[in-house]
């Protein structure tokens, strides 16, 4: 990799300008002050402006899988949103329960592990978190416990599949693995994972949970029924729905990518949500439906994927790779344990993207060590894991949970940084530590 | 024909520190749809309608976020709740404080195409270029202007 480094500007040493840009942009993108997409396009631009790499360089590194597999599911989940649906199925699980308050948090902890695990988890919380603010203003109790439950449900759920998490996504991208390995490896851990969390939560908040009977009356008095506005839309988008997480299923066996799949379904929900309609009327939808998708997300991305070729040619990875393993000793399951820890800690203290970005080409130099790429996917299972689960360490771990804390505030019950943090962190090492002995007993001797 | 030609000049204003309650009052009895407030220098800090009024009420949650319409939910009391908790308030806790404002020279044209741009409410406040109140006009008293066409009013100022 070293001999495609070009002619850095004043002779300067590139590894050291790679490295400094990536920790610069990893800072800045630390302290909220600006636009995390346009600090990583700044970067990225920076890493070919000073010689570091070339465009061409910079463009190859752009994982494309992930970029088009977030942007096809942003415009399913955009047209989607639209119908009530979600709203729906949330107030639904709340009358199922009667209104009691301890039911009502575990179902709409339920419906938001499961929507994590097939939409964002950003886009499940902005579904669900205004609708649970609703039912918490009828029963008169504090919606705290309930966005807390909610937060932590989201980046359980979002572990399970390809594309319940970006960092599955990248991944998945990277190692090569398929939407239906995510389901057989991760899948089945999760309920367990959530169960107990679950449990811990009753000991937190479960006592103090309480309604009167006028209050349980009221949130039965809620009608799901009115919430569905586009039936007809509604039954299309689940029919692609439908055919896209069956198209990530089989996927791999017709050597298809998951963003084919996704971009697909996005252009087939675009043509069947405008069908019928007038030419004037079709642009204005899509161009509606292009506007709602996060291009912040998508821009940050493509700046990152970058940064992170440049320091990988730099050739600093792989040293990293290999002070890694001599720090484990070179043992495999040192190393799984290693990077599920690490990536935990870090998830729940920086951003997990960047995280996730820069731990991917250092899994893969780790490659020759253990008798090739095939041999490291348990590391690949101990990454998702650490990644997605260490989101609930704090306020900060994840955009799901900033996105709660802001719908919080603005209700009148702001989330504190570290009243989060003292019930969050030790229900995070708790799931981590889940995770290690399904890692130990599954994959690990 | 220019703004301060068609506008209303005799105001009823009110201040930053009057209450909420005082308002509204005023504001029902005269059957008014806007009071502007003003400092003591008569420069303007925002104006007050029913519609800025309602729209503290109800919780920020519902029509900042997804919910941009909830017809399955009942009414919760959270109106009356909130209704009583600002009536105490001071108006310049609800206020609108960004009011289309147009100069006292602008056309008749240039007041139209604000009011409809700015597309929030039915009236603009005059103001010199100090941000003085000189008076207010409403998309009615551009119709009543209108109905009465004379070109010689409406072109040559």
């Amino acid at each position: 990799m070293h001999d495609s480094v070009n002619h850095v500007i004043f002779g300067l040493d590139p590894t050291w300008v790679a490295v400094s840009l990536l920790l610069c942009v990893y800072a800045i993108i630390m302290a909220e002050k600006f636009n995390r997409a346009v600090l990583s396009l700044l970067g990225a631009g920076l890493m070919i402006l000073c010689g570091v790499i070339t465009q061409k360089q910079a463009v190859a590194g752009i994982d494309f899988n992930t970029i088009g597999l977030l942007t096809g599911m942003m415009v399913i989940v955009a047209i989607s949103q639209k119908t009530g649906m979600f709203q729906y199925v949330a107030i639904k699980s709340a009358k199922f329960v009667k209104g009691e308050p301890w039911g009502i948090l575990v179902m709409l902890s339920v419906v938001t592990a499961v929507f994590s695990a097939f939409l964002d988890n950003v886009t499940t919380v902005l579904l669900i978190a205004p609708v649970t603010l609703l039912i918490t203003d009828a029963l008169g109790i504090k919606p705290y416990p309930f966005l807390f439950a909610q937060i932590l449900a989201s980046n359980i759920g979002g572990t399970a599949t390809l594309i319940g998490d970006p960092p599955n996504i990248m991944i998945g991208s990277a190692a090569g693995l398929s939407f239906y390995e995510f389901l057989v490896n991760l899948a089945p851990i999760t309920p367990f994972i959530f169960l107990v969390t679950m449990v811990c939560i009753w000991f937190m908040f479960g006592k103090g949970l309480y309604a009167t009977d006028e209050a349980k009356a009221l949130v039965m008095q809620f009608n799901e029924n009115d919430a569905l506005e586009d039936v007809p839309l509604m039954k299309k988008s689940l029919l692609v729905l439908f055919l896209v997480i069956t198209g990530f299923t089989v996927a791999h066996s017709f050597h298809l990518e998951p963003a084919s799949i996704a971009m697909f379904g996005a252009a087939l929900l675009l043509l069947l949500q405008t069908w019928g309609m007038d030419l004037h009327d079709k642009d204005h939808a899509y161009e509606g439906i292009m506007a709602e998708v996060e291009w912040t997300t998508i821009f940050f991305f493509v700046g990152l994927f970058v940064i992170v070729t440049g320091v990988e040619h730099t050739g600093v990875i792989e040293m990293l790779a290999h002070k890694t393993l001599e720090l484990t000793g070179g043992d495999f399951n040192a190393t799984a344990g290693a990077i599920l820890w690490v990536s935990a800690v870090a998830s729940a203290l920086i951003d997990n993207i960047p995280f996730v970005a820069t731990m991917i080409p250092l899994i893969e130099n780790m490659a020759p060590t253990f008798g090739g790429a095939d041999e490291l996917v348990p590391l690949w299972w101990a990454l998702a894991l650490g990644a997605c689960l260490g989101g609930n360490g704090s306020l900060i771990g994840a955009s799901a949970n900033l996105i709660v804390a802001g719908f919080a505030q603005r209700a009148g019950h702001p989330i504190m940084f570290l009243q989060f943090m003292k019930h969050a962190f030790g229900l995070m090492l708790i799931s981590i530590a889940i995770a290690h002995v399904y890692l130990h007993l599954r994959y690990l001797s | 024909m220019k703004a301060n030609l068609v506008m209303t000049k005799e105001l009823v204003v009110c201040h930053p520190e009057q209450t909420v309650f005082e308002v509204l009052k005023v504001l029902r009895e005269k059957s008014f749809r806007v009071l502007p407030v003003v400092d003591e220098n008569q420069k303007i800090l925002g104006a007050v309608n029913m519609l800025s009024m309602l729209s503290k009420l109800v919780p920020e949650y519902i029509v900042k976020g997804y919910l941009k319409s909830i017809p399955y939910a009942p009414d919760m009391g959270v109106l009356r709740k909130h209704y009583k908790e600002i009536i105490d308030h001071k108006v310049i806790d609800i206020m609108d404080d960004n009011p289309t404002i147009v100069g006292e020279n602008e056309s008749l044209l240039s007041v139209t195409s604000a009011l409809i741009a700015f597309d929030r409410f039915e009236y603009a406040f005059v103001a010199d270029k100090e941000n003085v109140l000189l008076g207010i006009i409403a998309s009615s008293d551009i119709v009543r202007c209108l109905s009465k066409f004379d070109p010689e009013v409406l072109f040559d100022a």
